[in-house]
């Protein structure tokens, strides 16, 4: 891990002394315990602020298309293929962007520490172990346990798109997309579901962190904020909430790269991935498409061709 | 004076015929508070709750009016029922915050109806933090975590009793409902004195930073800070002090209420005019506005800060942009001299 | 429950009249329809109302009239979004929601024994209208010393007023002068941008106070203008716009720095704002 972190320093600071870019987005340490923070770095001697590790959770494609001028950003590997849908989509000028490739093992989730420590007081991270000391308790963790949801099932650890490549590359574990949890729901009965939906739905208080976390959601003015026609009360309760997050999920078909900075950005613990995942699974099975894979492909919905199922327009 | 848990679990219970009890409760991912009919719902230990307790003086979503439209005509109704409430197990910042609110709520011209008659008719049980969180730093923030600054009656976890002091008249009304009290034996008061005297480690020095923001409108200094913040509300719906809001109205045909809803400054779209024209456009002048609001414009006109240190933004925010680090970069900036 | 200032009053809409020919700007006329809500409608030149049209929502808007035109008050609105269009669809006849008086108002005191000279572009010049009424009114007229109004728009048919501006140019109790921007048939007036026209024609800076409004391109150019005519900063005074929802000083939305435009404005004098961060 020390040779990438020295590394991604190393190639920060040419690029910066070059004039390659005006800036590097990466992450530097955060203030509480095993957190990191995205940073931009716009001078050499600033480069020692990176860091790269388990706690890298956000997702940086979503500061590229605000970040004025050439930007290199490091990238993991679902990072890298939202950058490749905003390519798709004409959000960025390749020549402006330099992407520093890192593979990825997956983020840690720390709610799934805190439910057990309480408040992480302090942690350290060694090869395969987290140990953590918190308010509650302390305990010692595998980093299995502790793989956020949406690295569990990722299929994409190393970029696909990238100018330089930092440490080595990453053996997918899983050679087809699975969807066990997707399926899962699907065998709820409509009761259960609904009952479910309408419990997660609940809790979202419509801060949008979900929405403006995720790099693919970058309209000027959002359908929850147009009011002429108004989608949406400003109402809180579930049916309004699940309103919202199943909109936004719609907006994403064919688009969402899965990275899971959604629902790892969500304050009150909305299971939005469940909506998200669904609608991959619907993607990959009715289109064999998934976003973001390489430039020159196309949003799902973008492209049409003449053997596309129609189960939900024609009868079979 | 003490009482035994199990004594004023009673007294909580007999209260719960005639208040609606507002009181800490155990949810998935944390503590919230909710509506409780009993003491034995109450979570005992623990830092605090997830959301501030705002929102029952300050409901997320409220109807101001009601409408009917027949032809050319307009029926308009108002009606605010509130319950008598009891605020159980308030942390001294959310108690402290709920006294910055009082201020928001009303000023030299207008008072708040709907928040006023629900603050009038609510009476707030305080509680002492006897852990503390790394996160929370209200001992810079004019309070500490044992202060009953803004509580009715306020309380300190002894284990199996509670201390127990009145600090208002209302408080002293609800307490003649209290029984059995006795005294503290020499470890309790030791207890006690410990737990008033401790402090939160986490420290920020906000003596001087009114006025040197006085000087930092257009400093560089903002020019930086803003870049990964998100423009969510995460922050502002988890701060017990933050009190933005937006007007609508919820239409069914000829009917319709107009509501107030929680919204935030650092929404993209909170000044945008009907022209076109947004003042605060650049997410470096929202940023700019969340501080320059909290530690100088509100000192100004109601004479304190309006952060309370309770560290829920901190833990809230999705790129971990710490207002203490703000702070100390505040008061390290160098100003720029015309 | 005590007062509550977020209800609206009823009003009446006895005329809605298109008040330019590019028929974006429509002039409404409400009627109180008690007198006990007229007596609670006390208002001075300068403040705001909100008007709700049930069922899109509410909006700030200036008011045109003086307290010295009884009875009724207007309001000269611009279609830009729901409310305004709502407004502008409505029958004669329909009930309005109205919230206000709110804000301050121009220094009708400090004005006193001092010339006047009011600059007003396009659309901005309803409170401007509320204020040349009031100082013009028989009761008032000799508190105050000479009064110009410079007054310009696009073209012609862009003038707000027109009857109260036909009436002003007969009236020897006031100097009318209007301008538009570029030369048009039929036009004799006076033809230029407000802050060259200002330079021209306006009266002498001793013991006078200047209030401008318009769009902030035309307050731009031309508080440069009055200050080389030596208007110091306390004798220049405007009204500002500002996104607006609750009208009270509470939602905190509308705030330049620690004032809030809807309450501790919208009038303010130029000294006024230099204090404040240069943000609106």
């Amino acid at each position: 891990m020390n040779s990438i972190i020295e590394d991604i320093r190393a190639t920060a600071r040419q690029l910066l002394t070059d004039g390659k870019v005006d800036v590097v987005i990466g992450y530097e340490k955060g203030s509480l315990p095993l957190s990191a923070t995205p940073c931009f770095v716009r001078s050499p001697q600033d480069t020692d602020k990176l860091i790269w590790d388990e706690t890298c959770e956000n997702n940086l494609a979503a500061f590229s298309t605000l970040t004025q001028g050439k930007k290199a950003i490091i990238a993991k590997g679902c990072d890298s293929r939202a950058l490749v849908v905003l390519l798709q989509e004409n959000q960025l000028v390749r020549d402006d962007l330099y992407i520093i490739g890192v593979s990825c093992q997956g983020v840690i989730n720390k709610k799934k520490i805190e439910a057990e420590t309480g408040e992480i007081l302090e942690a350290s991270i060694n090869p395969g172990k987290i140990t953590v000391k918190g308010m509650e308790c302390d305990k010692e963790f595998t980093f299995a346990e502790l793989k956020d949801a949406s690295c569990q099932t990722c299929r994409y650890p190393n970029p696909v798109l990238e100018d330089i490549h930092i440490g080595g590359l990453i053996e997918v574990a899983q050679q087809a997309a699975v969807f066990a949890d997707v399926t899962e729901m699907e065998n709820k009965t409509d009761a259960e579901r609904q009952a479910y939906f309408k419990e997660q739905m609940s809790k979202c208080i419509r801060c949008y962190a979900c929405r403006n976390a995720c790099p693919l959601c970058y309209c000027k003015e959002c359908f929850v904020d147009c009011n002429s026609p108004k989608w949406l009360t400003g109402g809180v309760d579930s049916a309004e909430n699940l309103f919202f997050q199943a909109g936004r999920v719609l907006h994403l078909a064919g688009r969402c790269v899965e990275c899971g900075a959604c629902s790892r950005a969500c304050p009150q613990d909305v299971d939005i991935r469940a909506l998200n995942r669904k609608m991959s699974k619907d993607v990959f099975n009715m289109y064999h498409h998934e976003s973001g894979i390489s430039v020159e492909g196309s949003g799902a919905l973008n492209e049409y061709s003449a053997d596309d199922p129609e189960a939900f327009l024609v009868k079979e | 004076m003490k009482i035994s848990k199990e004594k004023f679990g009673q007294a909580f219970d007999a209260l719960a015929a005639d208040y609606q009890i507002i009181a800490p409760v155990s949810e998935a991912g944390g503590v919230n508070y909710l509506a409780v009919k009993s003491f034995s719902e109450v979570k005992q230990d623990y830092l605090n709750s997830k959301l501030p307790p705002k929102s029952f003086l300050f409901p997320q979503h409220e109807k101001l009016l009601t409408y009917k439209k027949e032809g050319k005509d307009v029926t308009v109704k108002t009606e605010l029922q509130v319950e008598k409430s009891v605020l159980f197990g308030i942390r001294p910042c959310d108690a402290k915050a709920m006294l910055l609110l009082d201020k928001v709520f009303k000023n030299d011209e207008y008072r708040d109806p709907y928040y006023y008659e629900r603050r009038d008719n609510s009476v707030v049980i305080g509680q002492a933090c006897n852990k503390i969180s790394p996160s929370c730093f209200c001992s810079s923030m004019g309070i500490s975590p044992a202060s009953s600054e803004g509580s009715d009656i306020f309380l300190i976890d002894l284990g199996d009793s509670y201390q127990v002091e009145v600090i208002t008249e209302k408080g002293k009304a609800l307490m003649a409902g209290l029984q059995e009290l006795s005294e503290l034996s020499a470890d309790e008061q030791a207890l006690v004195d410990t737990i008033k005297s401790a402090q939160t480690s986490s420290k920020v020095d906000v003596a001087t930073i009114t006025a040197k923001l006085d000087k930092m409108f257009d400093s560089p200094f903002w020019d930086s800070l803003h870049e990964k913040c998100l423009s969510c509300n995460a922050c502002t719906f988890s701060c017990p002090t933050c009190h933005c809001f937006d007007i609508s109205e919820e239409v069914h045909k000829n009917e319709g209420s107009r509501v107030r809803t929680w919204d935030g400054c650092m929404a993209p779209l909170f000044t945008l005019h009907g022209s076109g024209h947004n003042p605060r456009d650049k997410k470096k002048a929202r940023w700019r506005q969340r501080m320059m609001h909290k530690f100088n414009y509100f000192v100004h006109n109601n004479g304190d800060i309006a952060c309370v240190g309770c560290g829920r933004c901190i833990k809230s925010c999705p790129v971990n942009l710490d207002i203490r680090q703000v702070i100390d970069g505040v008061n390290n900036a160098e100003l720029v001299v015309d | 429950m005590e007062q509550n200032p977020y209800i609206p009053i009823t009003m009446k809409l006895v005329k809605n009249m298109c008040e330019t020919e590019d028929k974006l700007i429509n002039t409404f006329t409400l009627a109180f329809l008690n007198k006990e809500d007229e007596e609670n409608f006390k208002y001075m030149p300068g403040q705001f109302a909100e008007l709700s049209a049930y069922g899109q929502g509410e909006a700030p808007f200036g008011i045109a009239t003086s307290p010295t035109e009884p009875g009724i008050i207007k309001f000269s609105v611009a279609k830009v979004g729901c409310v305004s269009n709502a407004l502008h669809l409505m029958e004669e006849g329909t009930m309005v929601g109205v919230r206000g008086p709110m804000g301050n108002y121009y220094p009708m005191e400090e004005f006193k024994g001092k010339n006047i000279v009011i600059i007003g572009g396009g659309f901005a010049f309803t409170t401007l209208r509320s204020m040349a009424v009031y100082m013009l009114d028989e009761k008032h007229r000799a508190d105050y010393g000479d009064i110009t109004v410079i007054y310009g728009a696009r073209n012609p048919g862009l003038l707000l007023y027109k009857e109260e501006l036909a009436e002003w140019a007969e009236n020897p109790n006031i100097n009318l002068v209007t301008t538009i921007d570029k030369p048009c048939d039929g036009w004799c007036q006076r033809v230029g941008f407000i802050p060259t026209i200002t330079e021209q024609v306006a009266p002498s800076s001793v013991n006078t106070y200047a209030v401008v409004c318009g769009p902030p391109a035309m307050i731009k150019y031309t508080l440069p203008v009055l200050e080389k005519l030596g208007f110091p900063p306390e004798r220049i005074y405007t009204s500002l716009e500002m996104r607006m929802k609750c009208g009270l000083g509470i939602c905190g939305r509308c705030n330049i720095g620690p004032k809030y435009v809807c309450k501790d404005g919208p009038v303010f004098s130029m000294a006024q704002l230099k204090e404040l961060p240069n943000e609106y």
